[in-house]
């Protein structure tokens, strides 16, 4: 079925080039990079240990001072909108060609580059932070290169007991005295996969993200770059969620589903009136 | 479902046939279901049970698999060496131990009667059983594989191969027809043979007067939780026991999000609980003695404690007596044929 599928992408593509070669030598298609921008507010994230003077420190809403010593996150699920409204799927199905861990300790993982799309305008883009849940099952005979690339020592992005990956993981310091930080958050959905009706208990985590570019990315004769910003101040200070941490509000340890909705809708909107969370686009170049 | 399978069954047979002129004519492989023995009073086998019934090849590559140290990453640790078979497929360590002596978060609870659970783990995070097999093989605290390496590890082995050749029909090793055969062994796994049993089924078995007695109170005081021949309602409680302050514990708001489940756990069965001491979602009670102490000195209280323990001043009172008793009855659900076995 794959086989099939790909022998006729590539008949269609070779019609394409057939039929367009001779008018101009604009490519049919180009590469697109996504850039990862990690900060809180305007200032991009440096992150440190408990006692790091050099780590940025960033104070919520309610006046709680922070900082990251890690911060990791999933993007899946990449659809590139073009301005008569076509969407343009990224390998959406493929975790080992369309999905990856951004790891702030490791520069390589903020750039991501989406391979030979279509030549057009595109005015908007749409990805998931973290994995679908009929993706989201460690399936490592599927996608052996994302499994190993989210199972790393140093990335450590499964979720063992849920059977699935984690979507962010953030460990850090907050008030004065530096107490210990540590955000996981991932869902619990169970059921049959691919069968929604059948998710009987558990928590998607699963954010849908759609970002409107400020200006149109014109892939073809140009390879734009498309940068993200994901801004980490939301996660205390949120559209949906002001968050305490300590007592009363939010546990600074969430390494279930307990409490963990409140970081998500944060981070990722609340699906519904938010549909942005952190992110937002900083720039489109040409 | 059945008839989809027949259907594959069939388009491999025309395939068969179709193309055996020069290849010799495969026999089709004969391996029937298992029949278990189910006691009438027990309840209804789950959905996942029909999908995954138990075959006589099935189960005995199932039950290799489980005995088979190669899961673990570095060849020390089976599914049974925390699920011993004569504790009743658990073990008597407060909470499990994994590879390299790694302490996992919680108590390893028996593997008995799963064929009629809804729900796996304490806190119900799995549906299925066949779901299961991956969270120890790839867990840190565990066996800290992965199922490729483990698959890596079984093809080389031609024994296990004939196996899966016998059990599925064709000697492809796949991580599903893992997990199912893990499951079908499991689901064979029935404790139906304890005093208790003998006695409910008139086989000429009664209770000792300390035993009766504790019958009884049991039915008063316990059997609103801990029902139906499992001895398990499958709901989820809080019922005040010591608290796991590890940060990964939350009982069943682990898997919900629902702070209404915080530390709430699946109540367990108490079928052979003589053999799976300590007690407790993290091994808190070293003995049967210690949790009826507990229930009756009063147990911690919270927001979401359950109603039994709240509207009695948080505990449930027993005389020594009663404790006595009730320790006698819970010993008539040892099984010792099941332990042996
Ligand atoms: C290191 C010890 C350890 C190993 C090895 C281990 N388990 Fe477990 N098992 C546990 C613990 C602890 C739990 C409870 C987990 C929880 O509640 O989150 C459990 C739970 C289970 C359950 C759920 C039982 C119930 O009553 O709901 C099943 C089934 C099970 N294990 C099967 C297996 C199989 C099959 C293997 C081998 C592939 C295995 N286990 C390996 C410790 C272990
Ligand atoms: C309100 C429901 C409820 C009632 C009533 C109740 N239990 Fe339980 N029981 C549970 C739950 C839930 C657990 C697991 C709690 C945990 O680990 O946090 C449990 C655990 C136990 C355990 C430990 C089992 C193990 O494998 O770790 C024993 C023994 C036990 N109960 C015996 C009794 C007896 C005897 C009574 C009556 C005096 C009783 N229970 C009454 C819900 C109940």
């Amino acid at each position: 079925m794959k086989n099939f599928k790909n022998i006729l992408l590539l008949f269609t593509f070779s019609i394409a080039m057939l039929s367009c070669s001779d008018s101009d030598d604009a490519p049919v298609a180009n590469d697109v990079t996504l850039k990862f921008l990690n900060t809180f507010g305007d200032e991009t994230i440096v992150l440190g240990d408990a006692t790091s003077s050099t780590a940025t420190e960033n104070t919520s809403s309610e006046g709680q001072v922070h900082h990251f010593a890690e911060v990791k996150y999933v993007i899946s699920n990449i659809r590139l909108i073009q301005v008569d409204g076509t969407e343009i799927p990224y390998n959406i199905n493929d975790l080992d060609n369309g999905a990856t861990v951004v790891n702030l300790s490791n520069p390589s993982s903020l750039n991501y580059v989406l391979n030979t799309i279509p030549s057009g305008e595109y005015n908007q883009i749409k990805f998931g932070l973290g994995v679908r849940s009929n993706l989201n099952t460690l399936d490592q005979v599927s996608f052996p290169s994302f499994y190993a690339l989210a199972g790393e020592n140093d990335t450590e992005m499964h979720w063992e007991w849920g059977t699935g990956y984690r979507f962010t993981k953030i460990e850090g310091f907050y008030d004065t005295d530096d107490k210990t930080l540590s955000i996981h958050t991932g869902s619990t959905v169970e059921g049959t996969i691919d069968d929604e009706s059948t998710y009987t208990q558990g928590v998607d985590a699963y954010r849908e993200i759609a970002l409107d570019l400020p200006t149109n990315a014109t892939v073809g004769s140009s390879a734009p770059t498309i940068t993200i910003k994901a801004d980490f101040d939301m996660l205390l200070s949120g559209a949906t969620n002001t968050i305490i941490l300590g007592e009363g509000n939010a546990t600074p340890s969430i390494h279930t589903a307990a409490n963990m909705v409140l970081f998500v809708d944060n981070l990722g909107g609340n699906g519904t009136s938010d549909t942005t969370g952190m992110f937002s686009i900083e720039s489109v170049e040409n | 479902m059945k008839a989809f399978k027949f259907l594959i069954g069939y388009i491999g047979f025309l395939l068969l046939v179709s193309c055996s002129t020069d290849n010799p004519v495969t026999i089709p492989f004969e391996n029937p279901e298992v029949i278990l023995s189910i006691p009438e009073n027990f309840p209804e086998v789950n959905n996942a049970f029909y999908a995954n019934a138990p075959t006589q090849y099935g189960v005995s590559l199932g039950k290799k698999l489980f005995f088979d140290k190669r899961f673990s990453t570095d060849n020390t640790i089976s599914c049974a060496s925390c699920h011993i078979p004569s504790n009743a497929f658990a073990d008597n360590k407060p909470q499990a131990i994994g590879v390299e002596g790694r302490i996992g978060l919680r108590n390893v609870p028996p593997i008995q009667n799963l064929a009629f659970m809804r729900f796996y783990n304490w806190d119900g995070s799995k549906l299925e059983l066949e779901n299961q097999p991956l969270v120890p093989i790839i867990t840190h605290e565990e066996m800290d594989s992965s199922i490729l390496e483990v698959m890596g590890k079984l093809k080389e082995d031609s024994e296990i191969v004939e196996m899966f050749s016998k059990a599925f029909g064709d000697d492809e090793i796949t991580p599903y027809r893992i997990y199912a055969s893990l499951a079908q062994y499991e689901y064979t796994l029935i404790s139906s043979n304890s005093v208790y049993d003998q006695v409910i089924r008139n086989d000429g078995v009664s209770f000792t007067e300390s035993e009766a007695q504790g019958y009884e109170t049991f039915q008063q005081k316990c059997a609103s939780c801990h029902s139906t021949e499992l001895f398990t309602d499958q709901s989820y409680r809080n019922i005040g026991f010591p608290i796991n302050t590890d940060s990964n514990e939350a009982g069943r708001a682990r898997v919900t999000g629902n702070m209404e489940d915080y530390m709430s756990f699946r109540v367990p069965s108490l079928r052979n609980v003589e053999f799976t001491a300590p007690y407790g979602s993290f091994g808190q009670f070293a003995t049967l003695k210690d949790v009826l102490d507990y229930f009756d000195e009063g147990v911690l209280f919270s927001e979401n404690l359950d109603d039994t323990f709240k509207s009695n001043g948080n505990r449930i009172a027993l005389s020594d007596a009663e404790k006595e008793n009730l320790i006698a009855f819970m010993k008539t659900l040892s099984d010792s044929k099941f332990v042996q076995d």
